[in-house]
């Protein structure tokens, strides 16, 4: 089923979190709502499950307008950050409640709960109460109880924020195959990057109540729209070098001395023009042709890779990721090299060029 | 003990001794009362020893032998020093009858006022006249009847000069009978099985105790603070504030306006009027209609707290679970009877059970409103006994029976507590506090 947002404006009060909104989910995409907190990203949530009324705009789901439908009868699935399980309920009766509403037969029910169980692996703590799981265990009855109806949309609010790194990437892989699995369109309000673009087959991203790009996540990877955009997305995050443009060359701010020039997508920028250039770590690296000299002032060893950070003459920093084996040590002075054909330029208003 | 422990005794020690004066020292000192058969007959202090009629019919009662009883009762004339002062220093006029009686006749006993008349006319120096003679008797009267005798041992003295030949059994029995004061005893349990109208007032108790609970104090309660729940902020601020006004109302003032509603010339009948319904006083007309006043009365005040207290607990429900159970499919009615409802539990369990305690000791409202009328159809527990140690329509406030009645509410209390705390395991709902020593 197709979710699609209209126009969607909402206010708390007398201030506008969000206007005019445009989006599309695509039936049995995931999306991901990803932007930093406060947003507007779970507040969109919020309107397309129906729990918060929208001030002005529509939904649709399918052909179906339910912009005025209550959140009992839109039929979509959500997990909540905190889970939201009863607490009074066994890891059963919270699976089954969306059924037990609705008044299906206790035969069904069981059926149903078992299915889903399996599907999500909790076939063995259905008589448990919530508090006697784990938090991954409490996500994955969350789920079960979010899918048990075959929701047309799935809603999923922050639901790795609250466990911990190893069983954040475990319930990462199984989010996304369970809901390849059942083929329900989702949505994923994440404020981490890396979940957004592992599992997710696009992102919209969101600052202060604007979607500003949505692309499949290598898309907006590599062509951002702004800077806001290229610094949100990477990890270790792009660094950026403000300059001015002197004869189809850049020189940075602060320091004369430092050059870098211009790709030549970028051509014909007129001289005193303000620019900001983002470099991705993996794009300076000591045998690219585009050499900046600098410090090595931190040194951050990540295992499999190592993390430098360069100071450059003029006070930037850019960043690099170099293989474990570099051999390079707090305080050398490097001169390593920028691939320009992977340099993004902002205008003065962040814009990418 | 360290400094802080030291200091934590000092700032309890205000509670400790209002605890004490206030709480332990009734509920002992009504223990102690109800084993006694105080009342403003035998006073609070100590007593007397009298021999009263009453006495001797309860002596006869008890199987003592009449002719004892009759001597016991007599009215008997002695030539006593002692009367011989009285009559010389009050001024019998013929002082030489005086002489003679003492110098000769001293220690004689007459049995009645008629032989011992008998005996004067026939003195030397009798009176003149027979009304002079007539006016010398009475001090010579010796009864024991109506004396007062300060301890057992002046009346044990009076009777042995009455040479009864009564064996001391018998004598200790004539001082139980004729003491004053009074006594340690289990009469006042007794009396309380035994009397029929004590299973009706416990009836009563049952009734106004479950009729109350179960409607207002938590049942109404309930719908008020679910229904102001789901009501815009304001509004149920408002109407939370206006459910409080009974219990911001001093009770006197609050149970008068009631009276004023229900009595002759009161709204009710203002109104009925209209429709040709002869006036009557509604509150006190049946005992349904009495009941139904009493319940109304308690349950508007009662039924705040429990409101206050569920509001907060509902409030305190994680929002996203109410969410939850939306986005879930479930309507309102199945929110709150699915989420709702279990999830304050332990609030409505509180509630109940401190109701329950409070209401059996409460009867101030019974009190003011149909003081347990008409007849007896209201009277509850605790106004039973309030009335009988102190407000008894006949004056004779029984503190020690009074005291036994408070006492089975004082047990039914702490017996009901224990369950309580027992079947709802509150120890579960504790949390241990995380700072240590």
């Amino acid at each position: 089923m197709e979710i699609v947002v209209k126009g969607f404006t909402k206010h708390f009060g007398d201030t506008a979190v969000i206007e005019n909104m445009n989006l599309t989910v695509k039936d049995g995409e995931m999306l991901a709502l990803l932007g930093p907190s406060g947003c507007g990203k779970s507040t969109t949530l919020f309107a397309i499950c129906g729990i918060h009324k929208m001030d002005a705009g529509q939904v649709l789901f399918g052909d179906r307008d339910v912009t005025h439908v209550p959140a009992q009868q839109r039929n979509v699935g959500m997990v909540f950050q905190s889970y939201a399980l009863y607490p009074h309920m066994t890891v059963f009766q919270n699976i089954a409640f969306p059924l037990t509403v609705r008044r299906e037969s206790k035969v069904d029910i069981k059926r149903k709960v078992m299915e889903i169980a399996d599907l999500v692996y909790i076939g063995e703590l259905l008589e448990r109460r919530p508090a006697q799981l784990s938090g991954g265990q409490q996500q994955r009855v969350s789920l079960a109880r979010a899918l048990i109806r075959r929701p047309g949309v799935l809603m999923l609010d922050e639901p790795l924020a609250n466990l911990d790194a190893r069983l954040r990437l475990e319930m990462r892989s199984e989010l996304r195959r369970i809901q390849q699995e059942t083929g329900i369109a989702a949505i994923l309000v994440t404020h981490d990057q890396v979940e957004a673009m592992s599992i997710c087959d696009r992102i919209a991203i969101m600052d202060q109540g604007k979607i500003l790009q949505i692309a499949t996540p290598a898309e907006m990877y590599q062509r951002p729209v702004n800077s806001f955009v290229a610094g949100f997305l990477g990890d270790p995050p792009i660094s950026f070098l403000d300059g001015v443009v002197r004869q189809g060359i850049l020189v940075l701010q602060g320091d004369a001395d430092d050059t870098i020039p211009l790709p030549e997508h970028i051509s014909g920028q007129p001289d005193g023009k303000v620019l900001r250039l983002g470099v991705r770590p993996e794009h300076y690296q000591p045998h690219f042709p585009t050499k900046v000299k600098g410090a090595v002032v931190f040194v951050e060893m990540q295992g499999r890779e190592i993390l430098f950070d360069v100071k450059l003459s003029n006070g930037d920093l850019l960043r690099s990721v170099q293989a474990a084996s570099s051999q390079f040590k707090l305080g050398d002075t490097v001169e390593w090299g920028v691939d320009p054909a992977q340099i993004l330029v902002f205008d003065d208003h962040g814009t990418r060029l | 003990m360290s400094v802080s422990a030291r200091l934590g005794i000092l700032f309890l020690a205000p509670a400790l001794i209002f605890v004490t004066l206030f709480f332990f020292a009734p509920v002992v000192l009504t223990g102690v009362f109800s084993f006694t058969n105080m009342s403003t007959a035998t006073g609070i202090t100590g007593g007397a020893y009298q021999v009263t009629s009453n006495v001797l019919r309860q002596l006869a009662d008890e199987g003592f032998e009449k002719s004892t009883l009759d001597r016991l009762g007599a009215k008997s004339y002695v030539v006593s020093a002692q009367a011989l002062v009285v009559a010389t220093t009050e001024g019998v006029v013929d002082k030489a009858v005086l002489v003679e009686l003492e110098s000769k006749h001293l220690g004689k006993t007459y049995q009645s006022r008629r032989d011992f008349e008998r005996f004067l006319k026939k003195l030397k120096n009798r009176p003149r006249s027979t009304r002079d003679l007539k006016k010398i008797s009475p001090y010579f009267r010796a009864s024991l009847m109506g004396q007062r005798f300060e301890s057992e041992e002046v009346l044990f003295a009076m009777l042995a000069s009455l040479d009864l030949g009564l064996p001391d059994p018998q004598m200790r029995h004539v001082a139980r009978a004729s003491y004053t004061g009074w006594v340690w005893g289990t009469g006042n349990f007794k009396r309380m099985f035994s009397l029929g109208d004590n299973l009706r007032v416990l009836r009563n108790t049952g009734i106004y105790v479950v009729a109350t609970l179960l409607l207002f104090n938590t049942g109404f309660a309930l719908v008020l603070a679910i229904a102001t729940f789901y009501l815009p902020g304001r509004h149920s601020a408002f109407f939370r504030g206006l459910w409080l006004l009974p219990r911001i109302t001093p009770p006197v003032l609050y149970v008068l306006l009631w009276k004023w509603l229900a009595w002759d010339t009161g709204f009710i009948n203002t109104i009925l009027a209209n429709f040709d319904i002869q006036s009557r006083n509604w509150m006190l007309d049946t005992g349904a209609n009495a009941w139904l006043f009493v319940v109304l009365i308690n349950g508007f005040v009662g039924a705040s707290m429990g409101m206050i207290i569920f509001a907060s607990a509902i409030k305190a429900i994680p929002q996203t679970m109410l969410h939850a159970s939306e986005v879930d499919g479930a309507n309102r009615w199945q929110q709150i009877r699915h989420i709702i409802l279990p999830q304050i539990k332990w609030p409505i369990m509180f509630i109940t059970v401190y109701q329950t305690l409070s209401l059996l000791t409460s009867f101030e409202y019974i009190w003011l409103s149909t003081d347990g009328g008409p007849g007896t159809s209201t009277e509850v527990w605790a106004l039973a006994a309030f009335h009988a140690a102190l407000d008894n329509y006949w004056g004779n406030l029984q503190y020690g029976y009074g005291a036994a009645l408070a006492l089975v509410l004082v047990v039914i209390g702490v017996v009901m507590s224990l369950i309580y705390l027992r079947l709802f395991n509150f120890d579960a709902l504790i949390t241990r506090p995380r700072i240590e020593q």
